[in-house]
């Protein structure tokens, strides 16, 4: 079936490799956002315990003990290993571990507020309505556009291809004796590029175009074969 | 590309801003804090800014050539209200922090716009990504589907309609891409 077509077989073997690339950010981003997610009650409940009367680090501690996801436990193991080194160097030690900007950010303002004095209390609260505010949008975007992204690849790289291959084979099955070669070369590629372009689209969408592209040669490879398969299925 | 990554850290950056400030560090050292790293273009740029300040430029000078350089509203704002802090003593921290504020809203505005305006992407991709390949594809097969009734319709040179098909398949991949390019020009850089 896929003997002439070995464009085909090339793009399913890059995409096998290639969604092996794909699957860690995905991994990734679903961490980075869980902690992301968790920072601004992380910060309201810091600018609390201050507000109570708590230093940063006690604080810092009872929100270890409260928050029992990713962002619990690497404080847990940051306030180990504080009793080692600086708090100043922990903390910074606790952002890299997030590897996500928006801790980054907050942990590096953190610091430069305690180093230049400043009215911790408030800043936490602001920072904490800030960081809320930005993940809901975050988060909003995300549940508005996956749906549309999801449907820009079925439309483009499943439905398309079904929709031409099936009114090519029905005009010229190549059981008749059509002669298209060519005409399926040029087609196969066509829907190839264009599930390309539509995964860039989606991805770009979502704000994650160099992580969705990791999956886009398994698409165009999946779009190409439903062309192939469904002219010589339907046409014979 | 530059104008969406200003867009993007301008607002960590008054926010950072406000905190060295407000706890009375000078604006020259709050520079030098940002020109240390983490805020993308804008770090890269007042880096410069110190750069030049410890060649002898004055600060003055520096922040009106940042003015020319900047491509997003947000961050001319920024850098205008350091100016005006520099050259006529103005409440620098209340300024920056009615910005941030207006700036979020800002922010918020266009996500919603850009949710709204990408509602549509779905579909004028599939309609320009389907009405070409199927007018093209009836067009590619005619030749042989025409043969036989040549006195009617003349005759149709196979290679040359193959031709024309691969064109407009290409310019139907140019105007999918076109369409999709709404999704980053429009991007509200969160």
């Amino acid at each position: 079936m896929f003997r002439h077509e070995p464009l085909i077989l090339l793009m399913f073997t890059i995409g096998v490799a290639m969604a092996m690339g794909g699957i860690p950010p995905m991994i990734e981003r679903k961490r980075r956002r869980s902690i992301e997610n968790d920072l601004p009650a992380m910060l309201e409940a810091l600018s609390d315990s201050m507000g109570a009367g708590l230093g940063l680090q006690q604080a810092m501690m009872s929100e270890a003990d409260r928050n029992q996801g990713t962002l619990g436990k690497l404080l847990h193991e940051t306030l180990r290993e504080s009793h080692a080194s600086s708090f100043d160097s922990a903390l910074s030690n606790f952002a890299t571990k997030t590897r996500s900007p928006q801790v980054q950010r907050v942990m590096h303002l953190m610091s430069t507020a305690v180093e230049q004095d400043a009215p911790l209390q408030s800043i936490l609260s602001s920072l904490s309505i800030d960081y809320e505010r930005l993940n809901d949008l975050m988060n909003r975007r995300e549940k508005d556009l996956l749906g549309r992204g999801i449907l820009i690849m079925m439309f483009v790289a499943v439905g398309l291809p079904l929709l031409i291959a099936f009114i090519v084979a029905l005009f010229a099955p190549a059981a008749s004796g059509f002669q298209l070669d060519d005409f399926n070369t040029s087609f196969t590629l066509f829907f190839g590029i264009g599930s390309l372009i539509a995964m860039a689209v989606s991805g770009r969408m979502l704000g994650r175009m160099r992580d969705a592209l990791w999956w886009a040669p398994v698409w165009m490879a999946a779009s190409m074969t439903l062309y192939h398969v469904g002219v010589l299925f339907i046409g014979g | 590309m530059r104008s969406l990554d200003e867009s993007r850290e301008i607002l960590y950056v008054i926010r950072t801003l406000d905190v060295l400030l407000g706890s009375g560090v000078g604006l020259e050292a709050a520079i030098f804090s940002i020109a240390q790293g983490g805020y993308g273009v804008i770090s890269s740029d007042f880096s410069n800014v110190m750069e030049n300040i410890n060649k002898g430029r004055p600060l003055e000078s520096e922040l009106r050539s940042l003015i020319s350089k900047s491509e997003s509203d947000g961050y001319r704002r920024v850098i205008n209200t350091m100016l005006n802090n520099v050259t006529q003593n103005t409440d620098i921290i209340e300024t920056l922090r009615r910005q941030g504020e207006r700036m979020e809203e800002e922010r918020t505005n266009k996500v919603k716009d850009y949710i709204e305006e990408l509602g549509g992407v779905p579909e004028t991709l599939l309609s320009i990504g389907m009405i070409g390949p199927i007018i093209l594809s009836i067009l590619g097969i005619a030749p042989q589907l025409m043969e036989g009734a040549e006195e009617i319709f003349g005759t149709m040179d196979q290679g040359m309609i193959m031709s024309i098909v691969n064109g407009g398949l290409i310019l139907t991949l140019a105007g999918m891409a076109l369409t999709g390019l709404k999704a980053h020009t429009k991007d509200p850089g969160l």
